[in-house]
């Protein structure tokens, strides 16, 4: 079976996953993850999908075409065979909350340290909040530590930052709990 | 003595309420055993109820004593038999995941204290105070017993990233 990448973004308003769900039904494609958030004013999705028979992309794309003409940006990435598959991801889950009046350069410089040492991004989300006079960014970076890295050194780590960008930044470990 | 088969939704009896279990009854206890059997078996399991080994009884058991998160608190293996929360507090939010429910996480806000009353596995009626992981272990247990998943309680989902025993 065939799975595909599709993202679709467009201005935000009721009905835009209704209308994406319905060719995907006539299509007959299968819907498996999806992240489905409003960003901005806009509505953005990204689905993996994947159907029996199609295989070319194109085919579709060409389905979502009346979806572009309302406005909807969608495009479509075809996966190699496994991609579809997370991989086991092995590690301490880390929370880290980064929050601090708005410059250039929070998310670069937080995701560059985490790569530097490894440190696998699973989940990000970052927000514009406050006033147009006194922006505050927010970001939520949700973590995988490597094996040989502790959470304090990524605390350590964090701590120098938080001083070198003048931002708020905590770490704290998550535990998945299985009852 | 057994170890049972932990049930996987969509199995219909994760979703039926369970009814009051005989205290002090052969039958009783004997499911009791096979739910410390089943629970211990599994090596990270720290509670399960007895809907998810195929029984429609009020019967569950939890032991956090061994896990980190329950190390402060607990009251060692607790067989809670016909349980009913009597008093709760507070609040506190974990990342639950269940046996039943593979591959998939969320975010649970749950009471941080509870007062629980129950049967044990002698028949007596005991009432026991609770907090932190215990508390929440007992929660997610005693929603078991009313057909009630922690899919049912989740504020935010969250990717699957347990660290799994194989």
């Amino acid at each position: 079976m065939q799975h595909f990448a599709l993202t679709i973004i467009g201005r935000d308003r009721p009905g835009i996953v209704s209308s994406t769900a319905e060719i995907l039904y006539q299509l007959g494609c299968n819907i498996a993850d999806s992240s489905n958030n409003i960003l901005g004013g806009q509505f953005a999705m990204i689905l993996i999908i994947s159907h029996p028979t199609i295989t070319d992309r194109d085919e579709i794309e060409q389905a979502f075409s009346q979806l572009e003409e309302q406005g909807l940006s969608v495009f479509v990435r075809t996966l190699k065979p496994g991609g579809e598959q997370r991989p086991e991801l092995p590690g301490e889950l880390c929370m880290i909350s980064v929050y601090g009046s708005d410059k250039p350069g929070i998310v670069y410089q937080v995701a560059k340290v985490l790569s530097e040492n490894n440190i696998n991004i699973i989940d990000l989300n970052t927000k514009l909040i406050g006033t147009a006079e006194r922006p505050v960014y927010v970001m939520m970076c949700e973590t995988l530590l490597p094996e040989n890295l502790e959470t304090d050194e990524l605390k350590a780590m964090m701590n120098e930052l938080k001083n070198r960008l003048h931002v708020d930044i905590s770490v704290r470990t998550v535990t998945p709990v299985e009852l | 003595m057994a170890v049972r088969e932990v049930l996987v939704y969509p199995d219909p009896r994760l979703k039926e309420v369970c009814t009051p279990a005989e205290i002090d009854a052969q039958e009783t206890d004997e499911l009791v055993q096979d739910l410390v059997d089943t629970m211990y078996d599994s090596g990270h399991s720290v509670g399960i109820a007895a809907p998810q080994i195929g029984v429609c009884r009020r019967v569950a058991v939890v032991d956090v004593s061994h896990s980190k998160l329950g190390k402060k608190h607990n009251h060692g293996l607790l067989t809670l038999i016909n349980p009913t929360i009597i008093e709760s507090t507070g609040s506190k939010v974990m990342r639950e995941g269940c046996m039943s429910v593979p591959d998939y996480t969320g975010n649970v806000e749950r009471a941080r204290e509870i007062v629980v009353q129950f049967h044990d596995r002698d028949g007596q009626d005991q009432v026991v105070r609770c907090k932190g992981f215990e508390a929440v272990a007992i929660q997610h247990e005693l929603d078991h017993l009313d057909g009630l998943l922690f899919l049912d309680r989740v504020s935010n989902p969250k990717a699957d990233v347990f660290k799994r025993k194989q």
